[in-house]
């Protein structure tokens, strides 16, 4: 380092100072040394990391499935590794929820992001407006197998910023009821083929958690929600979109919602979460295992506890989310497939990226596997789709799928949903109103808006 | 600010592996066995969370998700070691660490050296300026730096490489002080000697002045060498791409796709754990005193 | 000589007045800016700028995602003021503070004075409480994670053994802050102990000894004659450690994320939070700010107050 070089340059002329333009010289060398050192990184910066020097050919795609989803998603990269024509993958998992979305963004705003990441559907008003995404070439998609008509128009409508498609979308993954068929049977809420009969009102689902609560002789409907940060949102969300008012997050604010019915939805979550046919104050994990311990007739949760509720032995029957109020609705969002920002992509590896974008889909049956609906439609035609049990019982909740409203702080795992969650809990637990709990929802989602939209 | 205005009162000795004044507790038999146990204690509770990873890490998971307090709840494995080498990610994160903590603590010391000597013995303009400077810069937290150093490196063009986590870290005001402070300390005349025969300000440096200030420059280092190793913070914002990552910020932020497996997180944090650990086995008294010397103007 | 000027202006031969320094030393000889300046290219590259940039980005609307800014005032500064998450942020730094750096300085200091004693082991007990401070932060974070797990975690183990309820360690709001003092504390407490340590091997003998010729006890000498000796040193260590408490963020993020509900949340995480995650780096900037802010005033409160003493 530094330090080194002036080590030999010990020959000053005795008794004379050095003569100014030597001791200049040396000292610039000297400095120098200390530059380059800073200089020798440059080929650090240019090539990027230790690891690629081996693999730079990989192609490397992001996602923040662990678990049950992280292993059917290694299934699927090995299955699109095989053949001559596979791919070489270098998968990269992290942290589900915030942390990953932040790192995505940070990476795409730094030019040098993965080639390919999965991003749920509702937060693309997040990314694609401010630059952190580039778009799919449609073309190369089609030339692989994939178009717009593969896939459900009320999914693939949020595909889009400004008319170029930023997402491709993996799965529809709904908010649905999971409930013991023997219970649902004895409190004679199965049709005649043996799925969940339709609810129609609120007074039928309420009736039908007291029938399961008799039955179950603990609790009827199950749903956890203390400390969580979307389950309530989901919940709400769902009913509030059966009332068939809009929700819409203008910027600049003020949110527009209709308090009213937002007020009839909070009461009737409290009426059916009255702490009587079911413990009001349970947390998501909680729920989860009485439900698997045979202490609840009914579970409302997302699809994808699917592989877990299978290992409990109950026998298992799944439902879109019963409709109550006016229309038919189901909660849900879509892991969907996108190509960060990258300053100067390769055509070549580009091309790659859609090739495997068309490919993983392809393989959309081993996700059904998860409960994950595939949004590739050609996957769903399939015979082998319509045995799984019971995935294909709720195949048709994304044709009624509701998503987040669009904008850019709202989405899975947001800031949003947490502070939408925080009223509701509080009005679940009984110590607030619905009306106080809508009246500050109203307050929170205009807080957001009042803030400058950081990507428009 | 209050560190700096602190001289070091504790250089002067560092501490002895016997140290202790046995006076402390008088000659009675009970003190001594209270603060025996008092001790003993202490130490086992600071040693606990330790052992039970290590007995963790030696067991499969389905062994260690058993409950009971026993820490062996199964058969010893390896397995967990195994499958964390065979990922590599532990060991390419290693020698990210390497690079980076070695960087830093080459470039560190190399320019706080000189940088120190020059405040400490130049008599260029703008010294006395330059250096207040650099002192109240002791004040700023380097946390606050985090956004517009991202800000910057996005302007530069440098977010995920090398030179992004390496370059900030390489500025550390309070090691220029203290070792302006240390060279303050040492008197001029062998210098001056020198130059007076001739030799170059450079060959000064080397040849004088260096060879005293061995024992600061290695405790600089150590000192530089640990915070560089163990820096979380702005390595974690700047690096997205794993192939990039130091070991803490790998650890941290790569997931695996089974979900947290704790056999397998024991074994990756002992891993990790293990560099300084040795280090530190072999250099304890070094780097205690360089603790000891440097820390009361660092941290 | 060259060193006496600017950079790039060697300075003309003659007007060296070599002749007016003592014979013994010449005043103007010595090194020169090129000595400083490798440290100060990246001083003001990699602090300076960043501190007045950071300070230009607070008053404006610059995004993560947008490259285009524009100037907005005090806006930002308006907005942290009134944002109830900077003050409930600022509330669990403040917290988190109290409760960890009182302990860090009495359990060192306890944890030095037995060491001092003279007990057999020294390097035992020494690597026992110093180790864990040179453990990276995610290791620290990863074997509590473990510890606090909520259904095997050694932690529930114990309370079971001992007949208690479960705790959720991380997960209930009440707990979670007191979990991570815990962590911190057994992780940064050998720091702390250190410095202590060499405190007590530099204190004279001699007090000490007088006090046990006149007859004191170990606690008489220990309350009267040793504590008072280490005052100097409780303060320097007091104020470190309240600084290096109010920067906590790294342990705090691996391990809660700031949850539950927001109740580990420090305020450098709330910057990292808008300004990353939010996209926001102009706000972020601002409340970064107000953290210098308060930084500054800490620190010079605690100057006030060593100057006092001395």
């Amino acid at each position: 380092m530094s330090s080194s070089s002036p080590a030999h340059e010990a020959s000053a002329a005795p008794g004379s100072g050095p003569a100014p333009g030597i001791g200049r010289r040396r000292f610039l060398r000297y400095g120098t040394a200390g530059a380059g050192a800073l200089l020798a990184m440059g080929p650090l910066a240019g090539c990027s990391s230790l690891a690629s020097a081996s693999g730079a050919s990989a192609l490397s795609v992001w996602d923040l499935f662990q678990g049950g989803d992280g292993m059917l998603m290694d299934d699927m990269i090995k299955a699109v590794s095989e053949g001559p024509d596979g791919f070489e993958v270098d998968r990269t998992i992290l942290d589900w929820g915030p942390s990953y979305y932040t790192k995505l963004a940070m990476s795409a705003a730094g030019g040098r992001a993965s080639d390919v990441a999965v991003l749920h559907l509702s937060r693309l008003a997040g990314y694609a407006p401010g630059g952190l995404l580039d778009p799919f070439d449609l073309d190369l998609l089609a030339e692989f197998g994939v178009t717009e008509k593969d896939f459900t128009p009320a999914v693939w409508s949020r595909t889009k910023h400004q008319g170029a498609v930023y997402a491709v979308p993996l799965d529809v993954h709904p908010f649905i009821v999971f409930y013991d068929k023997d219970a649902a049977a004895e409190a004679g809420l199965l049709d005649p083929k043996g799925e969940l009969a339709p609810m129609g009102s609120p007074k039928a689902l309420l009736e039908a958690g007291k029938a399961l609560a008799d039955v179950t002789g603990k609790s009827g409907i199950l749903f956890g929600h203390v400390t969580d940060t979307a389950q309530n949102w989901r919940q709400f969300a769902a009913l509030y979109a059966q009332t068939g008012a809009a929700f819409t997050l203008p910027d600049g604010g003020p949110a527009e919602i209709d308090t009213d019915a937002a007020v009839r939805v909070v009461s009737f979550m409290q009426q059916l979460f009255d702490g009587r046919t079911n413990p009001n104050n349970l947390d998501y994990n909680s729920a989860l295992a009485g439900f698997m311990g045979g202490r609840g007739g009914m579970a409302m949760l997302g699809e994808w506890e699917l592989p877990t509720l299978q290992k409990s032995g109950i026998k298992l029957g799944a439902a879109p989310f019963p409709q109550v109020f006016d229309r038919p609705a189901v909660y849900t969002d879509s892991h969907s497939f996108v190509l960060p920002h990258q300053d100067s992509p390769d055509p070549a590896r580009r091309r790659e990226a859609h090739r495997y974008v068309a490919q993983i889909l392809k393989q959309s049956l081993t996700w059904a596997s998860a409960g994950h609906i595939p949004a590739y439609q050609p996957v769903l035609a399939e015979p082998a789709y319509a045995e799984l049990k019971p995935q294909a019982s709720y195949a048709d909740a994304g044709k009624v799928a509701v998503l987040d409203p669009p904008n850019w702080f709202a989405g899975a795992a947001s800031n949003f949903q947490n502070r939408m969650c925080q009223p509701l809990q509080s009005a679940l637990l009984g110590n607030t109103s619905a009306e106080k709990a809508v009246r500050q929802m109203v307050r929170e989602a205009n807080t957001l808006l009042r803030q400058p939209n950081p990507v428009a | 600010m209050s560190t700096t205005a602190t001289p070091v009162r504790t250089r002067r000795r560092p501490p002895r592996d016997s140290a202790g004044s046995p006076l402390l507790l008088g000659h009675g038999r009970l003190p001594r066995v209270l603060a025996g146990t008092a001790l003993t204690v202490l130490a086992a509770v600071w040693l606990v969370p330790f052992l039970w990873a290590v007995a963790t890490s030696l067991q499969s998971e389905q062994d260690v998700s058993k409950p009971g307090l026993s820490p062996f709840k199964g058969a010893f494995t390896l397995s967990a070691y195994e499958q964390i080498l065979e990922r590599g990610n532990v060991l390419l994160w290693a020698a990210n660490s390497f690079l980076v903590a070695g960087l830093v603590t080459l470039i560190t010391v190399a320019i706080s050296t000189l940088a120190a000597y020059g405040f400490s013995r130049g008599t260029f303009r703008g010294r006395r300026v330059l250096m207040a400077v650099t002192v109240a810069a002791v004040m700023v937290p380097p946390q606050l730096l985090v956004v517009p150093l991202f800000e910057q490196m996005l302007t530069f063009n440098l977010v995920d490489t090398y030179a992004a986590v390496i370059l900030p870290q390489v500025v550390a005001p309070m090691m220029v002080f203290i070792l302006k402070r240390f060279f303050d300390g040492i008197p001029g005349e062998l210098e001056d000697a020198a130059r007076l025969d001739g030799a170059s300000e450079v060959r000064v440096f080397w040849s004088v002045v260096l060879p005293l200030s061995r024992p600061i420059v290695a405790a600089v280092s150590i000192f530089v060498f640990i915070g560089a190793w163990n820096n979380f913070l702005w390595p974690f914002i700047v690096t997205n791409d794993p192939g990039l990552m130091t070991l803490p910020v790998g650890l941290a932020t790569v997931k695996d796709a089974f979900g947290i497996q704790y056999a397998q997180a024991m074994a990756s944090a002992l891993l990790a754990a293990l560099p300084l650990v040795v280090v530190f086995l072999l250099f304890q008294r070094r780097i205690v005193s360089s603790v000891a010397t440097t820390g009361l103007g660092g941290s | 000589m060259t060193t006496t000027t600017p950079l790039g202006a060697p300075a003309p031969a003659g007007e060296r007045p070599l002749a007016a320094a003592p014979p013994g030393r010449s005043r103007r000889r010595g090194p020169g800016l090129l000595f400083v300046l490798p440290f100060a290219v990246p001083f003001v590259l990699f602090l300076v700028w960043p501190v007045v940039q950071g300070l230009w980005m607070s008053l404006t609307d610059s995004s993560l995602a947008l490259r285009d800014t524009s100037f907005v005032g005090f806006d930002n500064y308006a907005e942290a003021f009134g944002d109830p998450d900077v003050w409930s942020s600022l509330g669990n730094t403040v917290f988190f503070t109290a409760v960890s750096s009182v302990p860090l300085v009495l359990v060192a200091l306890v944890m030095a004075l037995l060491v001092h004693s003279g007990l057999a082991g020294q390097w035992v007990w020494r690597l026992s409480f110093f180790v864990p401070y040179l453990l990276p932060v995610t290791v620290v974070t990863l074997i509590w994670t473990w510890l606090y797990q909520p259904d095997v975690g050694l932690g529930n183990e114990l309370l079971g053994a001992l007949g208690l309820e479960p705790v959720g360690w991380l997960s209930d709001e009440s707990v979670a802050m007191w979990s991570v003092a815990a962590l911190t504390v057994w992780w940064t407490v050998g720091f702390n102990f250190l410095l202590y340590l060499a405190a007590l091997q530099s204190l004279p003998t001699t007090y000490d000894e007088a006090a046990a010729l006149d007859g004191a006890g170990a606690w008489r000498r220990l309350w009267s004659v040793t504590l008072p000796q280490l005052r100097r040193t409780t303060v320097l260590v007091a104020m470190l450690q309240i600084l290096a408490s109010l920067k906590v963020f790294d342990q705090i993020y691996i391990l809660t994320k700031g949850g539950p509900n927001g109740s580990t949340r420090p305020l450098l995480e709330y910057v990292y939070d808008v300004g990353f995650t939010g996209y926001r780096l102009g706000y972020a900037s601002a409340v970064s700010y107000v953290f210098f802010a308060l930084v500054i005033v800490v620190s010079l409160a605690q100057l006030r107050l060593f100057r006092q003493e001395d």
